[in-house]
């Protein structure tokens, strides 16, 4: 049996029928309200460019790959430091996401551009800029909506690569090309049509701030009161950081079975403990079916320090928090370790293992 | 089933994926699917008897069940129940996820295996392969091992994911089973704060035991791993002040796809970015702070409501120096008056980045079923002009075809008059349409003074309307190869491969679902016809310029055009190499249950 292209039109444009549009709306609800996904999960997706008409794929790498359910986008570079960082808005949960970027720095140097044009509108909306840079010119257009519902900022961002310098001109909106020579790596310049000449613009640094580890619901300063935890025979204990520490700081180690890098520094966490300079308390995010397993390996690997467990009932009424309260068990990298005062206030966090504390 | 109404069963799952079973099922459904399985409670040792076979041996379902929507069904549930699976690797739950298993299971482990070559991807990301053909034969617990032993070294596990991309089952009333091609996945954080990924292709045996769907063997084809050391980029939401946290889609007050535009200008003058954020109940107006945060003042500077915004664009509409604002609202979700549309919503800058809504007084009062705007002067006169992208109105009308729909809401163009109201005249211009338009992108792709404008449309062909400086386009897409039917979402200009000339990135829809079918359809369609789905099932597009005129795709082994549900993009030069990157948003609707469609 073999369908025409016709007899397939046909057939296709019959199936309107069926798209009864409350019907769609209704199902396509519910089917949201029920939990389910539609090409739902998908990460966001990053492509270099090699140069040999060949992109590589880096989206799994590069930590810009929400799987959120991404709409706008805004690339721009939000801090001055002359790389593309990037602005997403997603439908639903952690709606504005701002990534900044960590490698430009690191592969190239770059021009940032803007334009005033003098013959038409001012703000130069078309205008096509060339950059002369060290694979061939580059040609980027000013745009005002473009993408998806996106607007992106009025500055172009040029890559150099290693040159130290490239050429720019202007094709301006009524069509005249205009040359602004050789522009230096490193450049942050206004065009204005008809000069000839860059105006440099001032740099603005303002670094966009590091993140806590994602995962952790605790900020610096916050005191962490009395927390339910599970002893590795499943009894119910109540910990106050502030009653524990005995004046002294507390370290608050996560970590896990199935980690190496956590099981490693076991060894390191007992010797500070030993030391009596601090108190250490491990918490395991290992399953709660992995947990004698979690707890024969922090036996074997000489650790002495007390160590909890996952799974306690909090009790809110009478001030006991859930470990939940403190942190993401699914998105806090680990080892991750909290530093507190003698107080139970958090002063420090240390990501992955504390090498030489 | 007749081949016709197979092609449109094939055509509307792929279109829109599993949904359209939703739209095409009766409600009260001849052939309910199985009941969705459940891991067993507990889990059964390895038998000591087991003896491992030498090699792993999978066989074809022979017979096989050949009836299109019996065999997604069950495709999609083993699919689903191979994300539960995923959902316990990713939590490191292995004793959880040995339910999974077959306790006589025999299959490739995943650690142990020679390397078989390593190279550079990109700049510094890496890439190492494994000699999957030499990995030993493993029984249940030793796997699982395997698994742990490779991840081991991640400090945070990112994502998991074993995703059915084939899937045949055996016919008649003997053993159930089935044979699956699978694409595993997994990802996660190094110690240096980079992130690796290992990636594979593999045969699955799954079969029902006892009642419940379990895997038997794994038969590994090839396994792979990327990594860049250090991070690419950093998530700096909620330290920079931005991370706002949204309802869940589908709840009350969060029931639109379109309230997702972003724009990004200087408000205040003070030569910092900010950021112009539509969204439900009320919109976002992130401020840049000289200490690197954001300060949301949508309430203060004016721009707080009307919500539910698409597309917004910050532009200079009355050319007194400062940015100002137009938002555009398709309205359908808004309730029954806004079926039709709502006017766009243009807010005027005082010169401080203080936002007084004028849009009426402007003359901006036609409704338009807005989503993506383009500001451009099309006709040269010194002021910039608004171009809004226009859908259906799906609350009353479905599109009337999944090829070339042709009832789509008509777009609108509203010419500056002098900065002292708009008149629109997308009819006149000859950029009024009648598809289903979600994107526009304005350039001057043929370098003649004058700006062009390309349309991404959903359910049909793109127009690229080529600017005849006498205040009227032409669409000249079929004459320079632009049409890329299929489901368009997004569109950028950017020269990708070095030549001085604006190459062209068409961002589509594609669904693992629509490709899936399509392999099973095969041979049953005329040639004419596969070529058609399967374009409108590739993905995106990227058109290089030639020298004369017109644009060529690159073939998408090329790479760069894999962005499965696809909707903004971005053409930047990232890694600052002196060339342009693509970034793709992406992704439809992702409910709690990891199960997708």
């Amino acid at each position: 049996m073999v369908a025409s292209s016709a007899e397939s039109q046909s057939a296709v444009f019959a199936s309107q029928e069926v798209g009864n549009a409350a019907y769609l709306d209704r199902h396509n609800l519910q089917m949201f309200q029920d939990g389910r996904s539609f090409s739902g999960n998908e990460r966001d997706k990053l492509f270099f460019n090699r140069g040999d008409g060949t992109f590589a794929d880096l989206s799994d790498l590069s930590a810009c790959d929400s799987p959120n359910d991404g709409r706008a986008v805004i690339a721009f570079d939000a801090d001055d430091d002359g790389d593309v960082d990037l602005f997403v808005h997603n439908i639903q949960r952690e709606r504005h996401a701002l990534y900044r970027n960590e490698i430009g720095e690191r592969y190239g140097s770059f021009l940032k551009l803007r334009l005033s044009a003098t013959s038409s509108q001012h703000e130069a909306i078309g205008a096509t800029v060339t950059v002369h840079g060290p694979h061939g010119p580059v040609a980027q257009v000013l745009t005002r909506g473009a993408g998806f519902s996106s607007c992106q900022v009025p500055e172009l961002v040029f890559g150099l690569g290693a040159a130290e310098d490239a050429e720019v001109e202007v094709r301006w909106p009524g069509g005249s090309v205009e040359s602004f020579g050789a522009l230096a790596a490193g450049s942050r310049a206004l065009l204005v049509e008809g000069a000839g000449t860059p105006r440099p613009i001032a740099h603005r640094p303002r670094p966009l701030p590091d993140p806590l580890p994602r995962g952790l619901k605790l900020g610096l300063g916050d005191r962490i009161g009395t927390v339910a935890l599970l002893t590795a025979d499943e009894r119910l204990e109540q910990v106050d950081f502030a009653s524990i520490s005995g004046g002294r700081r507390v370290y608050l180690n996560f970590w896990a079975s199935y980690c190496a890098p956590c099981v490693a520094e076991l060894p390191a966490l007992q010797a500070l403990h030993a030391s009596g300079e601090a108190v250490v308390i491990g918490v395991s995010t290992d399953a709660p079916a992995d947990t004698q397993r979690a707890h024969d390996l922090f036996e074997a690997r000489g650790a002495r320090f007390p160590c909890y467990f996952i799974g306690a009932r909090p009790d809110p009424e009478r001030g006991v928090s859930s470990l939940e309260s403190l942190i993401d068990l699914e998105r806090l990298p680990i080892p991750t370790t909290l530093v507190l005062s003698a107080e139970g206030a958090v002063e420090r966090v240390v990501r992955g293992p504390l090498r030489a504390e | 089933m007749p081949s016709s109404s197979r092609v449109v069963t094939a055509l509307s799952l792929l279109l829109v994926a599993g949904a359209a079973a939703w739209f095409l099922r009766p409600d009260d459904a001849p052939n309910p699917p199985d009941p969705r399985p459940a891991p067993p409670p507990a889990v059964e040792p390895v038998p000591a008897d087991l003896v491992l076979p030498a090699t792993i041996d999978l066989p074809d379902p022979d017979p096989r069940i050949t009836d299109l929507e019996t065999v997604e069904d069950k495709s999609e549930l083993v699919a689903d129940w191979l994300l539960d699976f995923s959902d316990k690797l990713r939590r490191r739950d292995f004793s959880a996820a040995a339910r999974w298993f077959s306790p006589r299971f025999a299959g490739h482990s995943l650690a142990g295996l020679a390397v078989g070559g390593e190279g550079t991807l990109h700049a510094d990301a890496r890439k190492r392969t494994w000699d999957a053909a030499g990995a030993p034969i493993v029984d249940r617990d030793r796997f699982l091992a395997g698994i742990e032993e490779l991840i081991g070294p991640w400090t945070r596990m990112e994502s998991v994911l074993w995703k059915v991309k084939g899937a045949e089952f055996q016919a008649g009333g003997g053993e159930r089973w089935g044979k699956i091609k699978l694409f595993l996945h997994m990802t996660g954080t190094r110690s240096d704060g980079g992130v690796s990924a290992i990636g594979g292709w593999a045969w699955l045996r799954v079969a029902r035991e006892a009642g419940l769907w379990r895997i038997q063997r794994f038969q590994l084809t090839s396994l792979a791993e990327t990594w860049h050391e250090g991070p690419l980029f950093t998530d700096v939401s909620a330290a920079a002040g931005v991370a706002h946290q949204g309802l869940r889609f589908g709840q009350p007050g969060n029931q639109s796809f379109a309230w997702n535009g972003a724009a990004g200008g200087d408000v205040d003058g003070d030569g910092l970015w900010d950021l112009f954020v539509p969204s439900d109940g009320r919109n976002f107006l992130y401020v840049a702070q000289d200490d690197g945060t954001y300060a949301d003042q949508a309430r203060e500077r004016g721009v707080e409501l009307p919500d539910a915004g698409t597309g917004a664009v910050f532009f200079d509409h009355d050319n007194d120096g400062d940015a100002d604002l137009v938002v555009g609202h398709i309205g359908w979700c808004a309730g029954e008056e806004g079926v039709g549309g709502r006017a766009l919503a243009l807010y005027e800058n005082d010169g401080t980045g203080h936002f007084e809504e004028r849009s009426a007084a402007l003359g901006l009062t036609e409704p338009v079923v807005a989503y993506s705007l383009t500001v451009f002067d099309y006709d040269g006169d010194g002021w910039l002009d608004v171009f809004a992208c226009a859908y259906g109105r799906v609350a009353v009308e479905h599109n009337n075809s999944w090829i070339e729909a042709n009832n789509g809401a008509p777009n609108a163009l509203f010419r500056n008059l002098g900065g002292t109201g708009f008149e629109e005249v997308a009819e006149r211009a000859g950029v009024r349409g009648d598809q289903w338009s979600y994107a526009s992108a304005a350039a001057d792709f043929d370098a003649d003074g004058d700006v062009d404008l390309y349309v991404a449309n959903d359910y049909g062909s793109n127009r690229l309307y080529r600017n005849e400086g006498d205040g009227t386009f032409r669409d000249v897409a079929p004459q320079v190869g632009v049409t890329d039917i299929g489901n368009g979402m997004g569109v950028s200009w950017g020269d990708l491969d070095a030549d001085g000339r604006l190459d062209l990135y068409v961002a589509n829809m594609s669904s693992t679902a629509g490709n899936r079918i399509l392999g099973r359809l095969g041979d049953e369609i005329d040639p004419e016809m596969m070529a058609l789905l399967r374009k409108l099932a590739a993905g995106n597009t990227i058109f290089e310029a030639e020298s004369d005129g017109t644009f060529r795709a690159l073939p998408s082994s090329a790479g760069g055009v894999n962005a499965s549900w696809a909707w903004s993009v971005a053409l930047c030069d990232f890694d600052l190499d002196g060339r342009l990157d693509v970034f793709n948003t992406n992704g439809f609707v992702t409910g709690d249950l990891p199960h997708d469609t």
